[in-house]
């Protein structure tokens, strides 16, 4: 198969291409191309070399996408098939110079690749022959231009997107170039293993890659991405430039731990700020410096290590407050508080010694350091002690395992030992023992180390950790670095115990052997770099050089330490001036070839080490290809020590700290604090709790705490102490139960445990919590947990304490933030009814209480304003009548006042009264539904009155339901219900009088029930108001329809008062101008002049019959200072006066307003009437009523009889007949007074008598009767008897007649002249 | 989750992740939270929380957002896990702390596409209504970004006119694939 294409793929292949090449739409051809792609790859080698000019062509595409995507095609032909690079190189560079920049990273991108596989092939093949084909070989130095090429685009001076992608290849390039103290650096067995290329495979026998070579150009091009970033350079940068570069360095430090030295100090002197001024993104920048800092300061590496103080500095001067903070936290979990190392120098001098012991014993301590450090010392050392092995290479390998063994005990016993540990130390005694024991065994010197051992080994490691801590306090308080040099065995004995158990005797010899071995290697090393390494020696402190001289005679490896140790040690603690760490750099630019030579000397000159402990091989590699690098730079000598001395000194703080953490138990608080020299005994024993159990304790501890807390609450400080409390109910694990209890400690006594400054200190601890703007998570979680509490202590408070009481009050407005239930609590107690049951007498306190914390909170709080004014608001429309009138006295006395919440006010009562009035706009109303509910509200309102206790709550219900039931319907609510909606806006209106015309406005449309309940608080309310100008305005100006309203707003304001001249004047202009209505003036009446008022009274007479007497009584009682208006007979004869049809008025109200007057009797009384009548009488003419006026008095006072024949017989008088509606009346009031009007009756002229008579029969036989008495009959004129019959015969009495008729012709004329006479003297008089 | 939703509906291959180790969700106290590994479809939550106390995470306001969840994805994922998404062309993060264990993330990654992505993050507060407008934000950038050819030639005037524009402080890396 290899080598012949399939002709079926090929024609697909070429019809793929050709139709990539023709398709025209962008889309479809990018899916062809994907295509395409896909069976490329799939292809052979050979099939491919015969199409890959097709690709090629496909790059011609005007588009850019099409064009990316055939790079990345050839890209991956070319790593899959290294063969062709030498056609796809020469591509790549001309793709580099692609318009689109999205095109030539693509090519970087896969040059990267390429340029990997291409070296990693020549590395491999090169190891495994010592020649190389040709084919290769040019591969190579394409590869090789096409590099050149993209660092000539890393390093040109701009931006760009292009430019990102080639400084990353040179990070890619760098990377490759440099071995890999990690990576295994043994090629693998057979060629496809993926693991990653690692340079120091090659190991200096390549024939054609020189390891030396490769180095130095990494190197220089680590200088040209350090330039960038120093000034001024670093100016002409943007931020993603910046950020791509921090990121980069700081990779390459991370993994090539040998740059460290020469990376960081750019990084550290980088100062974003300074490269604000192109205007670029500075965060960006600064926190990507920040982040490449943090991850250089996680490094473990010991290069790294004298880099911390700096690191951390510059983190601090950095990061302000927290963030601060919670870098240093990650820097002390990193590598066990290097700040304390910083701020305790002192100490740290002092535990120098047993460091340094520690070191000497371990010397060549594995630089690797576990993963995470939070784990406890005892894992620390037995880890240390794990590397030790691996890095001790004549350690045989069965000490090797036995330690294994050993170390993976002793880091499983972490927990367990730590906890021993206090067992042990409950007394001191055998730790004293022990350590008596322990000098006694190092006095022997060497020969001891074997039964050190077996002590050692003997007791447990925590008990070890005791010893070493009480030996601790036997050192003196400063040590000179050459005094260690004395205690250094002793020290080395007791301390580093571990490391001797494992390796009796021979370690220590081992130790000293392999470093002795290294002397030589300088010594090689020396000559080989001769002069710039003694430069190096020389420059790195003459001092030290002593130093290690003075030392030497010990062992070289602790010379070498010592050195190191003070080298070390100077930057950080006094700032002698000496090699600050930013010169090494320098020194190691100088010699920028050193790294790669060096760590292959370094694998020539410790082969034997390295083949004896193939066990742990790697690592010891690792460290020993390290120790190479990264020291390349310094004096060889350096070497080995320095690494176990920065080990050291990593070590040392940790190891104090986790001591003392030891001792101030494991809930790991202040670790600073307690890093005092003498260590505090511990005395408790430590039981290993589940967490049950440990909630239990805090629990149980909690409680004592706030027993004793009722106890000392007279001592006084209750400040400081109830902030104590209330941070430890907070902080505490398992809070819910502790806030419980601190709250039950609260209530039980709030006044006298001071509640309420507790409580606030507990709700100001969450609420600080729950601000926080920490994660959503606890902030959600605290903030529950404020609500909680919070609710419970004002339910309590709500419910222990009596209305009257503040605390409740106090409390809300004091606490940090009200959440909802709370104001839904308070709800509830404004309004009760809404969702608890209105519960028992006390309601209307409890309501007062609630309405007045409201009231505080409003004013206190104004955050919240709008929604306690709510509250507040839906109180005022409640529809038990005694909590409205409260919220509605709270709303309008001492709400409505406040300028910032009137308006709102005003709205909602507006709203209220609307929603009243609205609902019913449709008039009909079915009288039925209006009944049942009327009745329904009635039944309501007495229950919430009388009984409130188990009804009202079932009643409210209904009536609720109810109300809505009747919003649904759109019928009128009723009348409580309407009272309910428009106290509110009522109460306003006596506060802000102009309110009162929108009462007016909507009167008219309102319904039946509405306007009742209108008419119910119009008298209070106008009252209330008095008259005002704006209400004058109202009353001048009335909307149509609002009559009754404002009658009965008349009637309020003229009830027991004097009106005002103006609302007088007011009202008789509205009279005048608009409302012709009279009744207006009704209620001003009594205060209008007499004449005034006659000339109103037919209008008055016009009125409804009730309202007639309304206005009479009025004008009968007139005020109380003018006394009344008209007399009771100027009114009856006022409505005598008016003539019907004259005025328009029909003539039964006049008769009705007549029978009004009879009505009452003790006004119109019997003397009045006959003044009356007696006026009447004498007017001409007569009025219309006046008979019948008569007629009524005599019914109404049949003592007036006398007095009305008198009138009768002066209305013969008048000759009564000439008026024949009149005389009807005549007749019958002489027939209603027979017999006593016979008299007058009789006095009439004969004719008038016959008329009468004929009209009236009925009065013919008693009159009759009456005449023939004989004195009467004497008395009588012959024509009056004739008329009445009685002559003696019918000739006679015909004659009789005739001459009674004359004479009473002559009677008559007589009477007409007396008529006359006494029409004269009455005109007279 | 807010601007997953949004940015979906706005038509952007969008996916969301968290960075922690485990799904937090409060609980009735701090030291009680409900905790759930990624992958726990939001329905299972939602049941869950229902079923233990309606009330409580009705008014916290988790399970109206459990609810929205489920809209738009089935589960959590977590960002460190789920490398094997592939590529984006930007990371949003909308907290600080989040913001560095991504980039801390994709530095460890091997970077062998040499793609690069943007990370950018914009501090957002941790409720619902601070969630709904740095949703919103983040779907202005990314249009801005979209609009223009290649962000990594113009990110920094984008994000400097977007910070003028908003009065909001944004924080950005650039990462590689």
């Amino acid at each position: 198969m290899v080598g012949i294409m399939n002709p079926v793929s090929r024609e697909k292949l070429a019809s793929l291409s050709n139709s990539v090449k023709f398709a025209i739409d962008l889309g479809p051809k990018l899916e062809l191309c994907r295509q395409l792609k896909r069976d490329l790859l799939e292809e052979d080698a050979a099939a491919l070399s015969e199409f890959l000019s097709h690709i090629f062509d496909l790059y011609s595409d005007p588009s850019g996408p099409v064009r990316k995507l055939a790079t990345e095609i050839i890209g991956e032909i070319g790593v899959k098939h290294l063969e062709f690079v030498p056609e796809i190189a020469p591509f790549l560079i001309t793709v580099l110079e692609d318009a689109t920049p999205a095109v030539a990273r693509q090519s970087i991108s896969c040059s990267i690749d390429l340029f990997r596989h291409t070296l990693e092939k020549i590395a491999i093949q090169g190891l495994h022959s010592s020649e190389l084909d040709s084919d290769l070989e040019s591969s190579w130095s394409w590869m090789l231009k096409l590099k050149e090429k993209i660092y000539s685009i890393a390093f040109q001076p701009g931006s760009g997107g292009v430019k990102l992608v080639a400084l990353k290849f040179v990070e890619a390039v760098i990377l490759l170039y440099t071995p890999n103290p990690n990576g295994s650096s043994e090629p693998p067995p057979n060629e496809g293993t993926p693991i990653e290329f690692n340079i120091s495979w090659l190991r200096g026998r390549h024939p054609f890659l020189n390891v030396g070579d490769l180095s130095i150009e990494a190197s220089q091009r680590l200088v040209l991405l350090l330039d960038q970033l120093r000034f001024p350079t670093v100016k002409s940068l943007t931020t993603s430039m910046i950020v791509v570069l921090i990121n980069s360095l700081s990779a390459i430090a991370k993994k090539r731990p040998a740059y460290y030295g020469r990376i960081l100090p750019v990084l550290l002197s980088l100062d974003p700020p300074s490269f604000v001024i192109k205007g670029v993104h500075v965060y960006g920048a600064n926190n990507a410096l920040k982040n490449a800092l943090l991850s250089c300061l996680q490094c473990s590496h010991p290069s790294a290590a004298p880099w911390r103080d700096r690191l951390l500095g510059a983190l601090k001067e950095m990061e302000a407050g927290g963030l601060a903070e919670i870098a240093l936290n990650q820097v002390h979990k990193v590598n066990g508080s290097v700040e304390d190392e910083k701020d305790h120098s002192s100490v740290i001098k002092e535990e120098k010694p047993m460091t340094k012991a520690c070191d000497a014993a371990g010397n060549n301590v594995g630089r690797k350091r576990s993963g995470t450090e939070d784990s406890c010392d005892l894992a620390e050392t037995s880890d240390v002690s794990g590397k030790r092995v691996r890095s001790t290479p004549s350690v045989s390998e069965e000490s090797t395992k036995e330690l294994n063994r050993n170390t993976s005990m002793s880091q499983g016993d972490i927990s367990s030992a730590q906890s021993t540990t206090r067992k042990v130390d409950v007394d001191t005694g055998p730790v004293q023992q022990l350590v008596a024991m322990f000098g006694a065994l190092v006095a022997q010197g060497e020969k001891a180390v074997g039964s050190l051992g077996i002590l050692i080994s003997s007791i447990s490691a925590d008990l070890l950790a005791e010893v070493v801590i009480a030996n601790m306090r036997n050192l003196p308080p400063t040590h000179s670095h050459t005094d260690a040099d004395d205690e250094l065995l002793e020290d080395m004995c007791i301390i580093g115990s571990n490391t001797q158990a494992k390796y009796p005797s021979s370690f220590l010899v081992d130790v000293v052997s392999l470093s002795s071995t290294f002397p030589p290697i300088a010594a090689l090393l020396n000559s080989q770099q001769s002069v710039p390494n003694e430069i190096v020696i020389q420059k790195t402190e003459v001092d030290e050089e002593v130093d290690v001289m003075a030392g030497l005679n010990s062992t070289v490896a602790y010379a070498g330490m010592a050195h190191e140790a003070e080298n070390a040690l100077l930057p950080g603690m006094e700032k002698i001036d000496v090699p600050t760490p930013s010169d090494i750099p320098d020194v190691s630019n100088l010699e920028s070839g050193i790294p790669g030579l060096d760590s292959s000397f370094h694998n020539d000159g410790l082969s034997d080490a390295q083949a004896a402990s193939s066990l742990v091989s790697t690592d010891l590699e690792d460290a020993s290809q390290e120790q190479g690098t990264s020291f390349g730079g310094k004096s060889p000598l350096h070497v080995l020590p320095s690494i176990s001395i920065e080990r050291s000194e990593e070590l040392s703080p940790k190891a104090a700290v986790n001591d003392s953490s030891g001792v101030v138990s494991s809930t790991a608080t202040s670790v600073v604090s307690s890093h005092s020299f003498v260590l505090p005994k511990m005395s408790a024993p430590v039981v290993n709790l589940s967490d049950d159990q440990k909630d239990d304790v805090q629990k149980l501890a909690y409680i004592r705490i706030i027993e004793a807390y009722k106890q000392i609450a007279v001592a006084g400080g209750s400040q400081v102490r109830s902030s104590l409390l209330a941070y430890l109910g907070v902080e505490l694990p398992s809070e819910l139960d502790l806030q419980k209890l601190l709250r039950e400690h609260i209530l039980s006594d709030y006044i006298n445990h001071e509640g309420h400054e507790l409580t606030l200190r507990v709700l100001y601890r969450l609420f600080g919590e729950a601000e926080e703007e920490s994660d959503f998570f606890s902030c959600t979680t605290a903030a529950s947990a404020y609500e909680t509490f919070l609710l419970a202590v004002a339910e309590t408070l709500r419910d222990t304490f009596p209305p009257s009481d503040k605390s409740l009050s106090k409390l809300l407005g004091e606490a940090p933030c009200l959440p909802k239930s709370v104001l839904n609590l308070l709800e509830c107690l404004c309004s009760p009814g809404i969702s608890e049951k209105a519960e028992d007498s006390q309601s209307g306190d409890r309501v007062t209480q609630g309405l007045s914390t409201v009231w505080s909170l409003i004013l206190l709080r104004p955050p919240i304003r709008d929604v306690c004014l709510k509250i507040a608001l839906q109180s005022a429309v409640h529809h038990l009548e005694e909590v409205r009138m409260k919220a509605i006295r709270l709303v309008a006395n001492k709400l409505y006042p406040l300028p910032s919440i009137s308006q709102q006010i005003e709205d909602f009562a507006r709203e209220m009264l609307l929603s009243a009035v609205n609902i019913d706009a449709a008039e009909i109303t079915d009288a039925e539904g209006l009944i049942i509910e009327s009745h329904k509200d009635s039944e309501l309102e007495r229950p919430s009155h009388e009984h409130q206790s188990m009804s009202s709550t079932g009643k409210d219900i209904s009536a609720v339901s109810h109300q809505s039931e009747t919003y649904q319907s759109g019928s009128s609510p009723s009348v409580p219900e309407a009272q309910r909606c428009m106290s509110l806006y009522f109460a306003l209106c006596t506060k802000k009088h102009s309110l009162f015309g929108q009462i007016f406005i909507v009167y008219s449309s309102a319904s039946k029930a509405v306007k009742q309940a209108i008419h119910r608080h119009i008298p209070i309310l106008v009252r209330t108001m008095g008259l005002s100008s704006d209400l004058l305005e109202i009353i001048s100006d009335p909307p149509s329809g609002s009559e009754n309203l404002l009658m009965q707003v008349l009637q309020t304001l003229t009830e027991g008062t004097v009106p005002s001249a103006e609302l007088i004047f007011t009202i008789k202009k509205l009279f005048d101008s608009k409302l012709k209505d009279v009744e207006i003036l009704v209620p001003v009446l009594p205060f209008l002049p007499g004449d005034e008022v006659l000339l109103l009274f037919p209008y008055l007479v016009n009125l409804p019959l009730d309202k007639f007497q309304a206005a009479l009584t009025r004008l009968l009682q007139g005020s109380s200072q003018s006394g009344p208006v008209l007399s009771p007979a100027e009114v009856l004869i006022a409505i005598h006066g008016i003539d019907p049809e004259r005025d328009g008025i029909p003539l039964k109200k006049v008769t009705d307003a007549c029978n009004a007057c009879f009505e009452q009797r003790h006004i119109f009384t019997q003397q009045i009437l006959a003044k009356v009548l007696n006026q009447l009488v004498e007017q001409i003419p007569l009025p219309l009523l006046f008979m019948r006026t008569v007629l009524q008095a005599i019914g109404a006072f049949p003592g007036l009889v006398g007095f009305i024949m008198e009138i009768l017989s002066r209305l013969v008088s008048k000759q009564i007949w000439k008026y024949p509606k009149l005389w009807v009346g005549f007749l019958k009031c002489a027939l209603l007074t027979k017999p006593q009007s016979f008299s007058v009756l009789l006095q009439l002229p004969p004719p008038q008598l016959e008329n009468a008579l004929n009209r009236t029969a009925a009065l013919k036989a008693p009159l009759v009767a009456h005449a023939s008495q004989e004195n009467i009959r004497t008395s009588l004129p012959r024509s009056v008897l004739a008329v009445l019959g009685l002559s003696p015969e019918s000739q006679s009495s015909s004659q009789v007649q005739t001459s009674q008729a004359h004479t009473g012709d002559t009677n008559n004329s007589e009477k007409d002249a007396v008529a006359e006479i006494s029409k004269e003297s009455s005109g007279a008089s | 989750m807010e601007a997953h939703s949004l940015l979906k509906k706005q038509g952007f291959d969008v996916s969301s992740y968290g960075t922690g180790t485990h799904v937090k969700l409060p609980g009735p106290s701090l030291r009680e939270p409900n905790v759930y590994e990624f992958g726990t479809p939001y329905k299972h939550m939602f049941d869950d929380l229902r079923r233990k106390d309606p009330d409580l995470y009705k008014r916290n306001g988790i399970l109206p957002m459990l609810k929205r969840n489920l809209s738009v994805k089935l589960a959590p994922q977590r960002w460190q896990d789920n490398a094997a998404d592939g590529y984006f062309d930007i990371v949003f993060t909308f907290e600080e702390k989040v913001f560095d264990m991504v980039l801390e993330d994709l530095h460890n990654r091997d970077q062998v596409l040499l793609k690069s992505v943007l990370v950018i993050n914009l501090e957002v507060k941790d409720n619902h209504e601070e969630a709904a407008v740095g949703a919103r934000l983040a779907l202005d950038l990314c249009e801005q970004i979209e609009a223009v050819e290649s962000w990594e030639d113009s990110v920094d005037d984008i994000l400097i006119s977007f910070e003028n524009k908003h009065r909001r402080k944004l924080l950005y890396s650039i990462s590689f694939y």
